[in-house]
Protein backbone atom coordinates (compact mmCIF):
# COMPACT_ATOMS: atom_id res chain seq x y z
CA UNK A 1 0.00 0.00 0.00
CA UNK A 2 2.73 2.45 1.01
CA UNK A 3 4.79 1.44 -1.99
CA UNK A 4 1.81 2.27 -4.16
CA UNK A 5 1.59 5.74 -2.62
CA UNK A 6 5.28 6.31 -3.18
CA UNK A 7 4.89 5.32 -6.82
CA UNK A 8 2.05 7.81 -7.09
CA UNK A 9 4.20 10.55 -5.60
CA UNK A 10 7.02 9.81 -8.05
CA UNK A 11 4.52 9.92 -10.92
CA UNK A 12 3.32 13.37 -9.79
CA UNK A 13 6.90 14.62 -9.56
CA UNK A 14 7.89 13.17 -12.93
CA UNK A 15 4.93 14.87 -14.58
CA UNK A 16 5.94 18.30 -13.30
CA UNK A 17 9.67 17.81 -13.91
CA UNK A 18 8.87 17.32 -17.59
CA UNK A 19 6.76 20.48 -17.79
CA UNK A 20 9.13 22.85 -16.01
CA UNK A 21 11.06 24.05 -19.05
CA UNK A 22 7.85 24.84 -20.93
CA UNK A 23 6.77 27.52 -18.46
CA UNK A 24 7.12 30.47 -20.81
CA UNK A 25 6.01 34.01 -20.11
CA UNK A 26 6.35 33.75 -16.34
CA UNK A 27 4.78 30.34 -15.92
CA UNK A 28 1.11 31.05 -16.60
CA UNK A 29 1.37 29.35 -19.99
CA UNK A 30 1.26 26.00 -18.19
CA UNK A 31 -2.25 26.45 -16.81
CA UNK A 32 -4.07 24.63 -19.64
CA UNK A 33 -1.63 21.78 -19.21
CA UNK A 34 -2.20 21.72 -15.43
CA UNK A 35 -5.93 21.55 -16.13
CA UNK A 36 -5.52 18.71 -18.59
CA UNK A 37 -3.31 16.67 -16.25
CA UNK A 38 -5.19 17.16 -13.00
CA UNK A 39 -8.79 17.12 -14.27
CA UNK A 40 -8.85 15.05 -17.47
CA UNK A 41 -5.86 12.72 -17.40
CA UNK A 42 -5.29 11.77 -13.74
CA UNK A 43 -8.63 12.94 -12.26
CA UNK A 44 -6.97 14.42 -9.17
CA UNK A 45 -9.55 17.21 -9.14
CA UNK A 46 -13.06 17.95 -10.35
CA UNK A 47 -13.33 20.94 -12.75
CA UNK A 48 -14.85 23.16 -10.06
CA UNK A 49 -11.99 22.26 -7.70
CA UNK A 50 -9.46 23.27 -10.34
CA UNK A 51 -11.17 26.66 -10.64
CA UNK A 52 -11.17 27.01 -6.82
CA UNK A 53 -7.47 26.17 -6.60
CA UNK A 54 -6.56 28.63 -9.33
CA UNK A 55 -8.45 31.36 -7.43
CA UNK A 56 -6.74 30.45 -4.12
CA UNK A 57 -3.29 30.57 -5.72
CA UNK A 58 -4.07 33.95 -7.31
CA UNK A 59 -5.38 35.37 -4.05
CA UNK A 60 -2.44 34.15 -1.98
CA UNK A 61 0.65 36.34 -1.64
CA UNK A 62 3.76 35.13 -3.46
CA UNK A 63 4.57 33.77 -6.92
CA UNK A 64 1.48 32.38 -8.69
CA UNK A 65 3.33 29.19 -9.73
CA UNK A 66 2.61 27.94 -6.22
CA UNK A 67 -0.62 26.54 -7.71
CA UNK A 68 1.46 23.44 -8.49
CA UNK A 69 1.78 22.78 -4.76
CA UNK A 70 -2.02 22.78 -4.51
CA UNK A 71 -2.33 20.43 -7.50
CA UNK A 72 0.12 18.06 -5.82
CA UNK A 73 -1.92 18.32 -2.64
CA UNK A 74 -5.07 17.36 -4.56
CA UNK A 75 -3.24 14.37 -6.04
CA UNK A 76 -2.18 13.13 -2.60
CA UNK A 77 -5.35 14.00 -0.69
CA UNK A 78 -7.09 10.59 -1.09
CA UNK A 79 -4.15 9.03 0.78
CA UNK A 80 -4.48 11.40 3.74
CA UNK A 81 -3.22 14.87 4.71
CA UNK A 82 0.34 13.65 5.37
CA UNK A 83 0.78 12.28 1.88
CA UNK A 84 -1.04 15.32 0.49
CA UNK A 85 1.58 17.64 2.01
CA UNK A 86 4.45 15.44 0.85
CA UNK A 87 2.98 15.35 -2.63
CA UNK A 88 2.50 19.14 -2.58
CA UNK A 89 6.14 19.80 -1.70
CA UNK A 90 7.28 17.17 -4.20
CA UNK A 91 5.24 18.72 -7.01
CA UNK A 92 6.48 22.26 -6.28
CA UNK A 93 10.12 21.17 -6.13
CA UNK A 94 9.68 19.24 -9.38
CA UNK A 95 8.19 22.18 -11.29
CA UNK A 96 10.91 24.57 -10.05
CA UNK A 97 14.03 22.38 -10.24
CA UNK A 98 14.74 22.25 -14.01
CA UNK A 99 13.95 25.92 -14.64
CA UNK A 100 16.08 26.91 -11.63
CA UNK A 101 19.09 24.93 -12.87
CA UNK A 102 18.71 26.46 -16.33
CA UNK A 103 18.49 29.92 -14.76
CA UNK A 104 21.74 29.32 -12.85
CA UNK A 105 23.47 28.37 -16.11
CA UNK A 106 21.92 31.41 -17.84
CA UNK A 107 23.18 33.75 -15.12
CA UNK A 108 26.71 32.37 -15.28
CA UNK A 109 26.92 32.50 -19.09
CA UNK A 110 24.83 35.60 -19.82
CA UNK A 111 27.76 37.59 -21.22
CA UNK A 112 28.15 35.03 -23.99
CA UNK A 113 24.41 34.49 -24.49
CA UNK A 114 23.44 38.14 -24.66
CA UNK A 115 24.52 38.82 -28.23
CA UNK A 116 23.90 35.32 -29.56
CA UNK A 117 21.45 35.10 -32.49
CA UNK A 118 19.86 32.13 -30.66
CA UNK A 119 18.84 34.42 -27.81
CA UNK A 120 17.39 37.06 -30.15
CA UNK A 121 15.44 34.45 -32.14
CA UNK A 122 14.23 32.73 -28.98
CA UNK A 123 13.00 35.95 -27.42
CA UNK A 124 11.27 37.25 -30.54
CA UNK A 125 9.91 33.93 -31.74
CA UNK A 126 8.54 32.60 -28.47
CA UNK A 127 6.90 35.93 -27.56
CA UNK A 128 3.98 35.68 -30.01
CA UNK A 129 3.46 32.00 -29.16
CA UNK A 130 3.30 32.94 -25.48
CA UNK A 131 0.70 35.58 -26.37
CA UNK A 132 -1.49 32.99 -28.11
CA UNK A 133 -1.12 30.54 -25.22
CA UNK A 134 -2.11 33.17 -22.65
CA UNK A 135 -5.36 33.89 -24.53
CA UNK A 136 -6.06 30.15 -24.67
CA UNK A 137 -5.38 29.97 -20.91
CA UNK A 138 -7.83 32.81 -20.24
CA UNK A 139 -10.60 31.11 -22.20
CA UNK A 140 -9.87 27.77 -20.53
CA UNK A 141 -10.09 29.21 -17.01
CA UNK A 142 -13.29 31.08 -17.92
CA UNK A 143 -14.84 27.83 -19.18
CA UNK A 144 -13.66 25.93 -16.10
CA UNK A 145 -15.14 28.56 -13.77
CA UNK A 146 -18.48 27.71 -15.41
CA UNK A 147 -20.53 30.32 -13.53
CA UNK A 148 -23.99 31.68 -14.39
CA UNK A 149 -24.49 34.73 -16.64
CA UNK A 150 -23.94 37.14 -13.74
CA UNK A 151 -20.61 35.43 -13.03
CA UNK A 152 -19.48 35.78 -16.65
CA UNK A 153 -20.37 39.49 -16.59
CA UNK A 154 -18.27 39.86 -13.43
CA UNK A 155 -15.38 38.00 -15.12
CA UNK A 156 -15.48 40.32 -18.13
CA UNK A 157 -15.75 43.38 -15.89
CA UNK A 158 -12.76 42.25 -13.80
CA UNK A 159 -10.77 41.68 -17.00
CA UNK A 160 -11.42 45.27 -18.12
CA UNK A 161 -10.69 46.68 -14.65
CA UNK A 162 -7.42 44.71 -14.49
CA UNK A 163 -6.33 46.39 -17.73
CA UNK A 164 -7.64 49.90 -17.08
CA UNK A 165 -7.07 50.46 -13.35
CA UNK A 166 -4.43 49.67 -10.76
CA UNK A 167 -6.88 48.42 -8.13
CA UNK A 168 -5.59 45.38 -6.25
CA UNK A 169 -7.24 42.21 -7.63
CA UNK A 170 -7.88 41.14 -4.04
CA UNK A 171 -10.71 43.70 -3.96
CA UNK A 172 -12.34 42.14 -7.03
CA UNK A 173 -12.12 38.72 -5.41
CA UNK A 174 -13.57 39.99 -2.14
CA UNK A 175 -16.51 41.73 -3.82
CA UNK A 176 -17.19 38.77 -6.12
CA UNK A 177 -16.96 36.41 -3.13
CA UNK A 178 -19.64 38.53 -1.44
CA UNK A 179 -21.85 38.33 -4.54
CA UNK A 180 -21.39 34.56 -4.40
CA UNK A 181 -22.30 34.39 -0.72
CA UNK A 182 -25.58 36.22 -1.47
CA UNK A 183 -26.31 33.80 -4.30
CA UNK A 184 -25.99 36.36 -7.12
CA UNK A 185 -23.12 34.38 -8.67
CA UNK A 186 -23.44 30.62 -8.68
CA UNK A 187 -22.31 27.61 -10.67
CA UNK B 1 28.85 37.78 -14.09
CA UNK B 2 30.54 35.63 -11.49
CA UNK B 3 33.27 38.11 -10.57
CA UNK B 4 32.65 40.46 -7.68
CA UNK B 5 30.18 43.25 -8.42
CA UNK B 6 31.28 46.64 -9.69
CA UNK B 7 32.75 49.05 -7.12
CA UNK B 8 30.20 51.24 -5.44
CA UNK B 9 27.53 48.58 -5.14
CA UNK B 10 28.58 46.83 -1.91
CA UNK B 11 31.84 46.31 -0.03
CA UNK B 12 31.26 42.63 0.70
CA UNK B 13 28.87 40.46 -1.33
CA UNK B 14 26.04 38.84 0.67
CA UNK B 15 26.55 35.37 2.06
CA UNK B 16 24.08 32.49 1.98
CA UNK B 17 22.31 33.55 5.15
CA UNK B 18 21.98 37.14 3.98
CA UNK B 19 20.60 35.97 0.63
CA UNK B 20 18.04 33.86 2.47
CA UNK B 21 16.94 36.64 4.84
CA UNK B 22 16.98 39.26 2.07
CA UNK B 23 14.59 37.24 -0.06
CA UNK B 24 12.51 36.46 3.01
CA UNK B 25 12.13 40.22 3.51
CA UNK B 26 11.13 40.66 -0.14
CA UNK B 27 8.47 37.96 0.17
CA UNK B 28 7.10 39.38 3.44
CA UNK B 29 7.07 42.98 2.16
CA UNK B 30 5.18 41.94 -0.96
CA UNK B 31 2.19 40.43 0.87
CA UNK B 32 -0.11 43.03 -0.62
CA UNK B 33 1.35 42.50 -4.12
CA UNK B 34 4.10 44.15 -6.15
CA UNK B 35 6.76 41.48 -5.71
CA UNK B 36 8.92 42.92 -8.49
CA UNK B 37 8.95 46.46 -7.09
CA UNK B 38 9.78 45.19 -3.62
CA UNK B 39 12.71 43.06 -4.75
CA UNK B 40 14.16 46.10 -6.54
CA UNK B 41 13.66 48.29 -3.49
CA UNK B 42 15.29 45.86 -1.08
CA UNK B 43 18.12 44.53 -3.27
CA UNK B 44 19.13 47.81 -4.92
CA UNK B 45 18.02 50.65 -2.66
CA UNK B 46 18.14 49.24 0.86
CA UNK B 47 20.90 46.65 0.83
CA UNK B 48 22.96 47.97 -2.12
CA UNK B 49 23.76 44.45 -3.27
CA UNK B 50 23.41 45.32 -6.95
CA UNK B 51 23.39 48.48 -9.03
CA UNK B 52 20.10 49.28 -10.72
CA UNK B 53 21.63 48.29 -14.05
CA UNK B 54 22.69 44.90 -12.75
CA UNK B 55 19.22 44.36 -11.33
CA UNK B 56 17.54 45.23 -14.64
CA UNK B 57 19.86 42.84 -16.50
CA UNK B 58 18.77 40.16 -14.05
CA UNK B 59 15.12 40.97 -14.71
CA UNK B 60 15.69 40.64 -18.47
CA UNK B 61 17.28 37.21 -18.01
CA UNK B 62 14.56 36.15 -15.56
CA UNK B 63 11.82 37.04 -18.05
CA UNK B 64 13.56 35.42 -20.98
CA UNK B 65 14.11 31.99 -19.49
CA UNK B 66 11.40 29.49 -18.52
CA UNK B 67 10.06 29.62 -14.98
CA UNK B 68 8.13 32.12 -12.88
CA UNK B 69 9.70 35.59 -13.25
CA UNK B 70 10.07 36.40 -9.57
CA UNK B 71 11.47 32.98 -8.72
CA UNK B 72 13.93 33.29 -11.59
CA UNK B 73 14.92 36.72 -10.32
CA UNK B 74 15.67 35.28 -6.86
CA UNK B 75 17.70 32.51 -8.48
CA UNK B 76 19.58 35.11 -10.54
CA UNK B 77 20.47 37.20 -7.49
CA UNK B 78 21.58 34.12 -5.54
CA UNK B 79 23.70 32.79 -8.41
CA UNK B 80 25.20 36.22 -9.05
CA UNK B 81 26.86 36.21 -5.63
CA UNK B 82 27.16 32.59 -4.51
CA UNK B 83 26.52 30.28 -7.46
CA UNK B 84 24.15 27.33 -7.11
CA UNK B 85 24.12 27.32 -3.26
CA UNK B 86 23.24 31.02 -3.33
CA UNK B 87 20.42 30.33 -5.80
CA UNK B 88 18.94 27.69 -3.49
CA UNK B 89 19.27 29.95 -0.43
CA UNK B 90 17.52 32.84 -2.23
CA UNK B 91 14.82 30.52 -3.54
CA UNK B 92 14.15 29.09 -0.08
CA UNK B 93 13.90 32.60 1.40
CA UNK B 94 11.50 33.69 -1.32
CA UNK B 95 9.18 30.69 -0.97
CA UNK B 96 9.28 29.67 2.69
CA UNK B 97 6.53 31.88 4.13
CA UNK B 98 4.14 32.20 1.15
CA UNK B 99 4.30 28.50 0.35
CA UNK B 100 3.79 27.37 3.94
CA UNK B 101 0.83 29.73 4.19
CA UNK B 102 -0.68 28.47 0.94
CA UNK B 103 -0.28 24.87 2.09
CA UNK B 104 -2.23 25.72 5.24
CA UNK B 105 -4.99 27.26 3.13
CA UNK B 106 -4.90 24.22 0.83
CA UNK B 107 -5.35 21.74 3.68
CA UNK B 108 -8.32 23.77 4.96
CA UNK B 109 -9.76 23.90 1.45
CA UNK B 110 -9.59 20.16 0.80
CA UNK B 111 -11.04 19.49 4.25
CA UNK B 112 -13.96 21.91 4.03
CA UNK B 113 -14.69 22.68 0.36
CA UNK B 114 -17.88 20.64 0.41
CA UNK B 115 -19.51 23.03 2.92
CA UNK B 116 -22.29 24.83 0.97
CA UNK B 117 -21.46 28.26 2.44
CA UNK B 118 -17.79 28.02 1.39
CA UNK B 119 -18.73 26.74 -2.04
CA UNK B 120 -21.03 29.72 -2.61
CA UNK B 121 -18.32 32.24 -1.73
CA UNK B 122 -15.80 30.39 -3.90
CA UNK B 123 -18.21 30.48 -6.88
CA UNK B 124 -17.96 34.27 -6.76
CA UNK B 125 -14.20 34.37 -6.19
CA UNK B 126 -13.72 32.00 -9.12
CA UNK B 127 -15.60 34.42 -11.42
CA UNK B 128 -13.20 37.23 -10.45
CA UNK B 129 -10.17 34.96 -10.89
CA UNK B 130 -11.37 34.01 -14.37
CA UNK B 131 -11.43 37.70 -15.26
CA UNK B 132 -7.84 38.01 -14.05
CA UNK B 133 -6.81 35.04 -16.20
CA UNK B 134 -8.56 36.57 -19.21
CA UNK B 135 -6.61 39.83 -18.82
CA UNK B 136 -3.16 38.16 -19.06
CA UNK B 137 -3.10 37.98 -22.86
CA UNK B 138 -4.44 41.52 -23.32
CA UNK B 139 -1.73 42.81 -20.98
CA UNK B 140 1.08 41.90 -23.39
CA UNK B 141 -0.90 42.36 -26.63
CA UNK B 142 0.22 46.00 -27.07
CA UNK B 143 3.83 45.18 -27.82
CA UNK B 144 2.85 42.99 -30.80
CA UNK B 145 0.40 45.35 -32.57
CA UNK B 146 2.89 46.49 -35.20
CA UNK B 147 4.04 42.99 -36.09
CA UNK B 148 1.45 41.19 -38.31
CA UNK B 149 3.44 37.93 -38.26
CA UNK B 150 3.39 37.90 -34.46
CA UNK B 151 -0.39 38.35 -34.46
CA UNK B 152 -0.79 35.50 -36.96
CA UNK B 153 1.43 33.24 -34.83
CA UNK B 154 -0.52 34.13 -31.70
CA UNK B 155 -3.88 33.58 -33.44
CA UNK B 156 -2.83 30.19 -34.85
CA UNK B 157 -1.53 29.14 -31.42
CA UNK B 158 -4.78 30.21 -29.77
CA UNK B 159 -6.99 28.42 -32.30
CA UNK B 160 -4.94 25.20 -32.17
CA UNK B 161 -5.10 25.07 -28.39
CA UNK B 162 -8.68 26.21 -27.87
CA UNK B 163 -10.53 24.56 -30.76
CA UNK B 164 -8.28 21.66 -31.73
CA UNK B 165 -7.09 20.86 -28.20
CA UNK B 166 -3.44 20.65 -29.23
CA UNK B 167 -1.31 20.12 -26.12
CA UNK B 168 1.27 22.65 -25.02
CA UNK B 169 4.46 20.59 -25.29
CA UNK B 170 4.09 19.38 -28.92
CA UNK B 171 2.81 22.83 -29.89
CA UNK B 172 5.86 24.64 -28.49
CA UNK B 173 8.25 22.01 -29.88
CA UNK B 174 6.89 22.50 -33.43
CA UNK B 175 5.86 26.16 -33.49
CA UNK B 176 8.83 27.36 -31.43
CA UNK B 177 11.58 26.45 -33.92
CA UNK B 178 9.46 27.69 -36.87
CA UNK B 179 8.93 31.06 -35.17
CA UNK B 180 12.62 31.22 -34.23
CA UNK B 181 13.59 30.63 -37.86
CA UNK B 182 11.27 33.45 -38.97
CA UNK B 183 12.69 35.87 -36.39
CA UNK B 184 16.33 34.79 -36.82
CA UNK B 185 18.31 38.07 -36.86
CA UNK B 186 19.25 38.93 -40.45
CA UNK B 187 22.43 40.85 -41.18
CA UNK B 188 20.59 43.12 -43.66
CA UNK B 189 18.69 44.93 -40.92
CA UNK B 190 20.59 44.79 -37.64
CA UNK B 191 18.69 44.06 -34.42
CA UNK B 192 17.63 46.89 -32.10
CA UNK B 193 20.26 48.11 -29.60
CA UNK B 194 20.78 45.89 -26.57
CA UNK B 195 18.55 46.45 -23.58
CA UNK B 196 15.92 48.30 -25.60
CA UNK B 197 13.51 45.40 -26.01
CA UNK B 198 10.45 45.18 -23.74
Amino acid sequence: MRLNDLGHLLQVMGTFLGLSLFSLGGGNTLLTEYHHLSVEQYCWLRPSQFADIYALAEAAPGPSSMIVGLLGMGAGWPEGPGWALLSAYGAEIAILLPSTLLMVVACLSWNRLRDSPWRVAFERGLGPITLGILFAVGVKILKTADTNAAGVVVSLLVCVLMLRTRISPLWFMAVAGGLGAFGLINR
Amino acid sequence: MTESPAPGTTPSPPGLRQLFTGMLMVALSAFGGGLSAWSQRIIVEQRHWMSNEEFLTGLTVARLFPGPNQINMAVYVGTFFRGLPGALAALAGMLLVPFTLLMGVGLLYFQFHTLPALDRVLAGVVAAAAGMALSMGFKILDQYWKDPMALVLAAVTFVLMTFFHVRLVPLVLVAGPLAMAWYWPRPSHPPAPQGERR
